[in-house]
């Protein structure tokens, strides 16, 4: 993958040519890597480092959009317990793959971060909990981490100083509800993946019952900036309310699908024209999936206006969410892409609580039948009824997500399901894929003939 | 203290309490599945949502996971709560199979509690339940129907937590997950495994005993003591009312104990007790010593309580082994009566049998006879050499109960037997007194912490048989002998 040449401002990341070779600890180091983490350890003290971040504005980039240095100082210094910091590299909702970037093209700075965040919350012991599905990924993290502990980056006496900090990279074994941090640390306990209750918050009681924060790889891999260009540098880049950057993910019915890091800020329609190639094959922009598919979807006259930044897209009513963008062309069938977001949710459901472990099956069985044109009006009125009984009355996000799901495309594109239930088909063929493009779309075509 | 309310009504908690513990105390039952007061909180039915009233608006979230606060003010039963409840009741439903026309958990199942109370409509799903296996069998003793199990966890924590066997887990995912038994542990080697079905809230997990045995409603709980070993569990002895008697089937079922459950005693066993108490049946139910007897030749009840006093009045050396399963008041009463009479030792009626576990630090202790703690407090043990305990002069040894060490005992001495079992070494007795078991007559026992529970009878008594208590004051007042003029 290289980096194309984009207009979306002020790059922090993406920043230099991928090559063979350029994820190594030399070419990092040429870049200046490992500068913020030796002005970390020797000009600063662990608060000033989150004091710096919480200054910075950082918002996590995992989804839910918190400020990384609020959750950083919940954590107390010198309580005499242990502290840990996982980073989340469990990147499975669909239509999500930024953090895959950071992972295979810069592990290194993945590692400068992980070793500012010890610092910061006095971390002798740090995990990254990776998608057990990313084999490259893992492969440069794990290859990055041996040349960094032969350069005597982890271990004692880091840099000459007296800080000491130890990396496990644990990889997921494929469920998606471990993307969930308090999933996570369950699943990195040895135990089944589920998610914990709150309260205790984790940074309270996180990883084996000690204070733990759990940060996206994207949100830690601002940390050195941030260190080096302090608060201010940081705020300069992107808006008031989001500052910095964000890698976007982008699929769909568009030209060029892949990541792109974008100044918070820039309008989508100038995404949507430059990085995007524009949609695919001249075709009609529908609606677009935000922020992976848990946010609520947005049509063309919802998201054209828009900047892209969290105030602009909560004001429109849905979520930037993990920047995981799936552009949808007209034509496409929504009661078709709802089926296929909600076997998603059944599969990954963990089954620990009942709204989510029966509502899952629930609404796919619903979905399904819908599809096979064998709906009946009140099975809108039931996944609505469903979504509803799932919001905020379940242990993770799950549930909730599901229902953002289908509520957003149910409020949007209620006409599509009447007409499904009605007529017993599909008012666009049934299709997810743009008419007349590759060999499915033609199979799909034949079907609906 | 912490000063909150619960439907507008001040109550106060004490610090640490949840939500859920708390109304409990306040005689509020806000409904649970998973939550159980024992064990650890999973918060995964999520039926005990409760709304709280704040400033900023209400909010929900569970009761059994959410700390009591100052001044918090619980709605347990608002219109949102309400509603909320009546949704999961749907989830907990959509794929139970809601048979309980012909589930044993039937009429003591939780989730037709809950149903009743908090949905009372049939399901809004109009697509097939999925399915999964019935009849797994988890144990020997235990079948699990995972078509009915609404995964509360309630069993898999029970075998982390208090038996400590880890010998259930979770597989698979979403509605498709199942109760299963860890592979590397057999669940037949967990002494509490029973309890799992007592505190499911379904009928997922049934009692190989019990399962198309009995209806519930059918059966009465009469309080009892376990007999097995000194902890002196608190149970219920279930068995048939006497208003549903069976006459078309066998009779003796009658009279036939259904099933044990533990009776919570939070000073004893807490809400459990080990499967042996739920064997009691095969401790109780094994051959009885119905007929009395003289010298090996039946003899009317009291022809043998006759003899056995000629016995007594002739002795001049008498040594009695008093039953370590004789109710307190029995023993007072031998005490009071032939205690004069005899040098009297506690034995041991009951030792561990092969593969019985012998002790742990849950229940089980390792001394298996109910009532040793009272009995020492008025006799001497038998000692270990139980031979010294006879001197050469022996004329007559009164055995109460089982487990005498018949080859101590002089082959001169003459011997009065007080059993209710039908055992080969009855043969030994001159006289032979058939005496009631513990659930034909009340009593109380004094387990090793010194605490006294009482048992009541469950049985009418089989005629002709004695009652130790009784028979001992019978004996005593037709003796010439009494005690001092000896």
């Amino acid at each position: 993958m290289s980096n194309r040449i984009t207009t979306g401002g002020q790059k922090l990341f993406m920043t230099f040519d991928i090559t063979p070779t350029s994820h190594s600890l030399a070419e990092y180091k040429a870049r200046g890597g490992y500068s913020a983490l030796r002005k970390a350890l020797t000009e600063m003290k662990p608060e000033q480092v989150t004091k710096e971040v919480l200054a910075s504005g950082l918002l996590g980039h995992g989804g839910a959009a918190f400020l990384a240095g609020r959750k950083w100082g919940v954590v107390k210094l010198n309580d005499g317990q242990p502290h840990y910091l996982c980073m989340n590299a469990d990147e499975g909702e669909p239509g999500t793959f930024k953090d895959r970037w950071f992972l295979e093209n810069t592990p290194h700075l993945l590692l400068e971060s992980m070793l500012i965040g010890s610092y910061a919350l006095q971390g002798r012991h740090s995990f990254i909990y990776i998608r057990g599905e990313f084999d490259l990924a893992y492969r440069r993290m794990a290859d990055a981490l041996e040349e960094a502990y032969a350069a005597g980056l982890f271990g004692e006496n880091i840099l000459g100083t007296d800080f000491a900090c130890d990396l496990v990279i644990y990889r997921g074994a494929g469920s998606y509800v471990c993307g969930e941090a308090s999933a996570m640390l369950t699943s990195l306990e040895g135990k089944k993946g589920y998610p914990r209750n709150r309260p205790p918050r984790l940074t309270v009681a996180g990883l084996y019952q000690k204070p733990t924060v759990v940060n996206n790889v994207e949100t830690l891999a601002n940390v050195p900036y941030i260190v080096t260009h302090g608060a201010e540098g940081f705020r300069k880049v992107g808006t008031a309310e989001s500052p910095g950057t964000q890698v976007i993910s982008v699929s769909g019915h568009i030209n060029t699908p892949g990541v792109y890091e974008l100044e918070y800020g820039y309008p989508f329609a100038d995404f949507l024209a430059n990085e995007c190639g524009g949609m695919l094959n001249g075709s009609e922009l529908k609606c677009v999936v935000p922020g992976g598919i848990s946010t609520k979807v947005l049509t063309k006259d919802d998201i054209m206006p828009l900047r892209m930044d969290h105030h602009s897209f909560v004001a429109a009513g849905s979520q930037l969410g993990s920047q995981g963008m799936i552009v949808v062309a007209e034509g496409t069938c929504m009661v078709r892409l709802l089926q296929v977001m909600l076997r998603f949710y059944h599969h990954e459901s963990c089954g620990q609580c009942t709204p989510c472990r029966e509502g899952m099956g629930w609404l796919e069985r619903i979905s399904n039948r819908l599809v096979a044109g064998q709906g009946r009006p009140e099975d809108i009125d039931r996944l609505y009824q469903i979504s509803r009984a799932n919001d905020g009355t379940t242990i993770c996000g799950l549930g909730d997500a599901a229902g953002y799901a289908t509520v957003g495309i149910l409020d949007k594109y209620r006409n599509e399901f009447d007409y499904f239930i009605e007529h017993k088909k599909s008012m666009f063929g049934g299709r997810l894929e743009v008419a007349g493009i590759g060999d499915n779309a033609r199979l799909v075509d034949a079907a609906v003939a | 203290m912490i000063e909150f309310f619960i439907d507008g009504v001040p109550c106060t908690a004490e610090t640490g309490q949840t939500v859920i513990q708390a109304a409990l105390s306040a005689g509020v039952r806000i409904p649970s599945f998973c939550w159980h007061p024992n064990l650890s909180v999973p918060g995964n039915c999520r039926i005990c949502m409760v709304e709280v009233e704040a400033e900023g608006g209400a909010w929900f979230d569970i009761a059994c996971n959410m700390p009591v606060t100052k001044g918090m003010r619980v709605l347990t039963d608002s219109g949102k709560v309400r509603e909320l409840r009546k949704d999961t009741m749907q989830f907990i439903t959509l794929n139970h199979p809601v048979d309980c026309g012909i589930c044993n958990k039937s009429g003591e199942c939780l989730l037709q509690d809950h149903h009743y109370a908090y949905n009372g409509q049939p399901s809004l799903s109009r697509d097939s339940k999925t399915h999964a296996t019935k009849f797994y069998p988890l144990s020997d003793r235990i079948m699990l129907d995972n078509e009915r199990c609404i995964m509360c966890s309630r069993c898999v924590r029970f075998t982390d937590e208090v038996s400590k066997s880890r010998a259930l887990g979770v597989i698979n995912r979403g509605d498709h997950s199942l109760i299963r038994p860890n592979e590397e542990v057999d669940f037949n080697d967990d002494p509490y495994s029973d309890n799992i079905i007592d505190i499911c809230p379904v009928g997922a997990l049934l009692s190989r005993q019990l399962l198309d045995h009995a209806r519930v409603w059918y059966l009465k709980a009469t309080p009892s003591v376990c007999p097995g070993c000194e902890r002196g569990c608190s149970i219920n002895i279930w068995h048939r009312k006497s208003e549903w008697k069976l006459n078309a089937l066998d009779p003796q079922l009658n009279t036939s104990i259904d099933r044990v459950t533990p009776l919570e005693n939070p000073a004893v066993n807490g809400p459990w007790t080990c499967n042996k108490a739920r064997d009691l049946s095969r401790i109780f139910e094994r051959p009885r010593a119905l007929q009395s007897k003289v010298k090996s030749a039946p003899a009317d009840l009291a022809a043998a309580i006759n003899a056995a006093t000629a016995l007594i009045d002739a002795s001049s050396r008498a040594v009695a082994l008093v039953s370590s399963w004789g109710s307190n008041e029995e023993l007072a009463a031998f005490h009071s009566t032939l205690g004069g009479s005899f040098t009297s030792f506690v034995k041991a009626d009951h030792v561990p049998v092969p593969g019985e576990r012998i002790e742990d630090d849950v229940l089980i202790k390792a001394d298996k006879n109910p009532n040793r703690f009272a009995a020492l407090a008025m006799f001497s043990a038998l000692p270990d050499d139980a031979a010294s305990a006879f001197p050469a002069d022996t004329d007559l040894v009164l055995v109460w109960g089982e487990g005498a060490p018949w080859s101590a005992i002089p082959s001169s001495a003459r011997v009065i037997l007080l059993t209710s079992y039908d055992q080969p070494e009855n043969v030994r007795a001159d006289v032979l007194i058939p005496i009631s078991v513990q659930t034909e007559r009340n009593g109380h026992y004094t387990n090793f912490q010194g605490t006294i529970t009482a048992f009541e009878q469950c049985f009418p008594k089989h005629a002709p048989i004695a009652d130790a208590a009784s028979l001992f004051e019978v004996l005593y007042s037709s003796t010439s002998r009494v005690a001092g003029t000896k």
